[in-house]
């Protein structure tokens, strides 16, 4: 185990401390933290160790909460909806990839941005499932005080980021995560040399896609209300791919980082500038792009480099 | 973003700045939570100020906004015999439900407001209510009708507005009067909580007065162009044509109709014409539009609350604002002055005693007789219906505040 | 007769979407941006022909030939200061940097021009031809030829002047083009400036038929998407072509399959493209 792996794991142990010491908004923050964090592993599975520049966060995010949603209310236990949420869109994810991830860049970006809309279209036009347009109500699992309740999310959302972060862990350090960055640096080359790069790539979108998912059940739980627009928005593609930016590509540590630091910004600067929140935001993406490009991670090699060129 | 040193930047660069973070974090609500003052009440009001519903936000908090000045003019909300003033706390939740939902928490545990206003529209109030139940705060809703926000038997929940189909029945059976040879309707609704409910009240209350619906579809919610669902109507030559959805989509769908030529005896379109805003944009095309409404100007009402009448009301409004009030307006408004009242007669900031003011609450005010039913919605309101005739909405029903005749034709 | 309106229909609004995608496929063709500030544009353009017509009585038409060199000019600028800097990043760091620029766009229209609908209605109206029951709005017609008009201007500029030469010579090999001694950044910069004032140009003439607010330009960088890549990335005809594509799709899939489905219907088509033709329709093979 890589240092920086290690890191993230403290990291990840000190999360869970919040409860021993925060209210509830506290917790409701950490929970969304956790999301996030998920959310932004997850993506960095194919848009940082294999390069794919995945948009499909967000349909999968739906896809779990919906999946869940419908179980929940067809009376399965919650356990059960997440972990069924979990295993098929992890087929759906695998099966998808091999057609989709045939394709290379921008157009890899662009279709996976469509399977949002497809998605959401989808569930908004299956009304009698999905209630569509209308939204989902879904029944409250747990009637308990607001402290457990918000407890018991929280640890559930901890629960899948400390899963998410092991297996994204196994990956980097196994062969799959040698042949994903294989890929990432030459497809062609790798396919030439007999590496199963389908087959590769197809698991890496199913992993990516399978603990979002994962996390839209455990969300549909804690909100008992989702429609299409609120769980298909295209935010949660975007921001897990701006946490990854500002974190540092492929560096689990730096991804989970990221996350962490891009919801304090944003919550530092929702609360404090009520009408120009989403311009500050803007100014901040551009600023940390314009002078960390490589992210957070970068400090440290860039000190480094630096030194060397000078030498 | 400063480095601190380079050999420390190296070793403790990430953790440190992540720690400086949240410690900037921690000092912000620290000072967030010593500014609350002696004397005031605190109202905390969640709106959708960027994202889809950013317009609706707008009106929102004029309502509030105008409730609140006329409240501290007065001296205040007077409790027990001493005067507190009114201060209401705003948060941007981005149109985004789950974003209300947080807002209201954060509203109730760190800006400490004594009550909560609801968010825009049905979805996001269910939503935000199940937060405000578990903390016991009352909740009113100005902008929720859907009957499925109010079933879930909550106790702290209220709402302005009537359920849907108080707007499609009176609608419809005036158009039976009117225009009996009206026969054949097309309902086109966009595929989103409020349109689509109050479109399917629509379909029902039509079948149930004998029209034939001959035409009923949704439209997905950014469409952008309804010239081939138009056409597609246009053949089927409905008599009726009513379409749900938002000023933008309404005027969108309003300028093919009249770039299509489509015309037909009635048009009405739910929420738009009630807006000044969709008739100075819409022009001479809104012309004869019928719609219905919770509320309308020309109301009289000699209200309790301290914008007293109708009429004063709305020559507040338009002394702020320059413009005419419409009925989201006066529903955020009202939301205030109920509160105001409960307060009052409750002589406590107590929640528990404000709320049970709230459930006994059978007043006149100047939005209309209000009196919540056990669930929480008001049921004591008969919503006006009204057509646009020469630019200004005229109110056709009820018959005690009726303005002018129903006019058949939109061209 | 319902076939032959819905297809004149869709021909309006074919071209009216092309004109809405061609500087954000110009950009992407040849900077390899993905601008996601493409959207906020064409709302700025829109807002500009409002209130030159509000304010000043400016008719539209007039309103294009002052969009034209003040987008230039922001996009140009843009593009020199902040662009310029990252244009060797990776995909994902320009694609996110414009997401941030149009974050900040974005919340500058909305605090200055409210986020209510506004709607430039001409006066008098302009009305519509019906030619046999086949009616055809004069408005659109005029948007859709002067859409047509701006695109074969750029065809032309791209075509036979020395700058746009060097542009068409950048978006074919860049590293050949600068061997050939083209000077790459100021390239970018002009494209970017000409996206930009084609983008502007596009608001001015969608301002009179969509109404204005800035939560809009969502709505038209997703058809820019789809556009681009039915049509194929970087030429002008294929931008026309996408859109009318997308056109037919929408209309004849509202027609037979309801509304609801229509932006279904067109979103997979686009995977459907992209895994079979991902070229476009027009598009050269092997440009990615």
């Amino acid at each position: 185990m890589t240092r920086s792996n290690l890191a993230l794991l403290v990291l990840i142990a000190c999360v869970a401390a919040l409860p021993l010491f925060a209210g509830p908004y506290a917790l409701r923050l950490g929970t969304i933290a956790c999301m996030y964090a998920v959310l932004a592993l997850s993506w960095n599975v194919v848009g940082g160790f294999a390069g794919y520049p995945s948009f499909a966060t967000a349909a999968f995010f739906g896809f779990g909460a919906y999946a869940t949603g419908v179980l929940l209310n067809d009376g399965v236990a919650l356990t059960l909806s997440v972990v069924a949420a979990l295993i098929s869109s992890f087929a759906l994810a695998a099966l998808l990839g091999t057609v989709l991830l045939r394709l290379r860049g921008h157009y890899f970006a662009i279709a996976s941005l469509s399977l949002v809309e497809v998605l959401r279209e989808f569930v908004n036009n299956a009304t009698d499932l999905t209630g569509g347009g209308m939204g989902l109500n879904i029944p409250l699992t747990s009637g308990s005080g607001i402290l457990a309740d918000a407890s018991f999310f929280f640890f559930a959302m901890w629960g899948l980021l400390l899963a998410t972060a092991f297996v994204v862990i196994a990956v980097s350090s196994s062969k799959l995560g040698f042949g994903l960055a294989c890929i990432r640096q030459n497809e062609t080359a790798s396919n030439m040399v007999g590496l199963n790069a389908t087959l590769y790539k197809s698991i890496a979108f199913g992993l990516s896609a399978c603990f979002v998912s994962a996390a839209g059940g455990i969300y549909a739980a804690w909100v008992h209300y989702i429609d299409p627009s609120d769980v298909f928005d295209i935010l949660y593609s975007v921001k897990p791919i701006v946490m990854a930016l500002m974190g540092g590509l492929g560096s689990p540590f730096g991804v989970v980082c990221g996350a962490l630091l891009y919801l304090g910004l944003e919550e530092v600067v929702w609360r404090n500038y009520i009408q120009i929140h989403s311009g500050v935001l803007g100014v901040l993406i551009v600023i940390l792009l314009l002078f960390l490009p490589h992210g957070l991670t970068s400090l440290r090699t860039s000190m480094f480099w630096r030194k060397a060129k000078h030498v | 973003m400063s480095i601190p040193g380079k050999s420390a930047a190296r070793a403790a660069g990430l953790p440190r700045l992540l720690l400086s973070l949240i410690v900037a974090a921690g000092c912000w609500q620290f000072s967030a939570a010593q500014a609350s003052a002696e004397d005031v009440i605190r109202f905390g009001a969640p709106l959708p100020l960027t994202g889809p519903l950013a317009p609706e936000a707008v009106k929102q908090q004029q309502g509030y906004d105008l409730w609140a000045e006329q409240a501290n003019k007065a001296g205040g909300i007077s409790v027990g015999g001493k005067k507190y003033k009114v201060e209401i706390i705003y948060t941007d939740y981005q149109s985004n439900t789950p974003r209300a939902v947080q807002t209201t928490e954060q509203m109730i545990t760190q800006d400490n407001v004594n009550f909560l206003f609801a968010p825009f529209g049905s979805g996001a109030t269910k939503a935000v209510s199940s937060v405000s139940e578990k903390y016991k705060v009352p909740l009113i809703a100005p902008t929720a009708s859907s009957a499925q926000v109010y079933d879930q038997g909550y106790k702290y929940l209220f709402g302005t507005f009537t359920p849907n189909d108080t707007l499609t029945t009176p609608l419809t059976e005036i158009i039976k009067a009117k225009a009996p040879e009206v026969k054949k309707v097309a309902i086109l609704a966009r595929n989103d909580l409020f349109p689509l409910a109050i479109a399917q009240e629509m379909e029902k209350s039509a079948k149930a007065n004998g029209f034939e619906v001959v035409y009923f579809e949704k439209y997905a919610i950014n469409t952008l162009d309804h010239s081939a669902t138009l056409s597609q109507m246009k053949s089927l030559a409905p008599q009726w044509i009513f379409v749900t959805g938002y000023t933008n989509d309404l005027l969108l769908v309003r300028k093919q109709m009249v770039d299509q030529q489509i015309k037909a005896p009635v048009v009405t379109m739910i929420a738009g014409p009630a807006y000044p805003d969709f008739i100075e944009a819409a022009g001479q095309s809104a012309e004869n539009l019928s719609s219905a409404a919770w509320w309308h100007p020309a109301e009289q009402y000699a209200g309790k609350d301290i914008f007293g009448s109708t009429s004063n009301f709305v020559k507040l409004f338009r002394d702020k604002y320059k413009s005419e009030p419409d009925y989201a307006q006066a529903s955020a408004a009202v939301c205030g002055a109920i509160f105001q009242m409960a307060i009052e007669r409750a002589g406590s900031l107590d929640r528990d005693k404000v709320r049970d003011e709230l459930a006994k609450f059978d007043t006149v005010t100047f939005f209309g007789p209000v009196k919540f039913g056990s669930n929480g919605q008001i049921n004591s309101l008969e919503p006006p219906v009204f057509q646009i005739q020469g630019a200004k909405p005229v109110v056709l029903s009820p018959q005690a505040i009726k303005q002018g005749e129903f006019r058949l034709g939109v061209n | 007769m319902l076939a032959v309106q819905v297809l004149i229909n869709a021909l309006l609004l074919g071209c009216l979407y092309g004109c809405i995608a061609i500087g954000f496929s110009l950009v992407w063709g040849v900077l390899n941006v993905i601008n996601l500030i493409h959207g906020s544009f064409i709302v700025l353009g829109a807002y500009l022909a409002w209130a030159a017509y509000q304010w000043l009585s400016i008719p539209p038409w007039f309103a294009l030939a002052i969009a034209a060199p003040l987008f230039f000019g922001l996009g140009y600028l843009l593009q020199q200061l902040v662009l310029n800097r990252v244009i060797t990043a990776p995909v994902l760091v320009t694609l996110t940097l414009t997401f941030g620029l149009d974050l900040i766009l974005n919340n500058v229209m909305i605090y200055y021009f409210k986020a209510d609908y506004r709607k430039l209605t001409l006066s008098p109206p302009m009305g519509s031809v019906s030619i046999l029951d086949v009616v055809v709005p004069v408005d659109r017609l005029l948007a859709t030829a002067s859409a047509l008009a701006l695109t074969g201007l750029l065809y032309l500029l791209l075509r036979r002047s020395r700058i746009g030469r060097a542009i068409v010579a950048v978006r074919l090999d860049r590293d050949a083009a600068v061997l050939m001694g083209v000077d790459v950044k100021s390239i970018y910069a002009i494209a970017f400036g000409l996206g930009a004032a084609l983008a502007g140009c596009a608001g001015v003439l969608m301002s009179l038929i969509f109404p204005i607010s800035p939560l809009t330009s969502a709505t038209f960088l997703g058809k820019s998407f789809v556009v681009c890549v039915l049509g194929g990335l970087g030429s002008v005809s294929g931008a026309l072509a996408g859109g009318l594509l997308l056109a037919f799709v929408e209309g004849f899939g509202s027609t037979l399959f309801g509304p609801s489905h229509a932006i279904t219907l067109s979103f997979g088509l686009l995977i459907i493209f992209l895994i079979v033709r991902p070229q476009g329709l027009l598009g050269r093979k092997g440009f990615e």
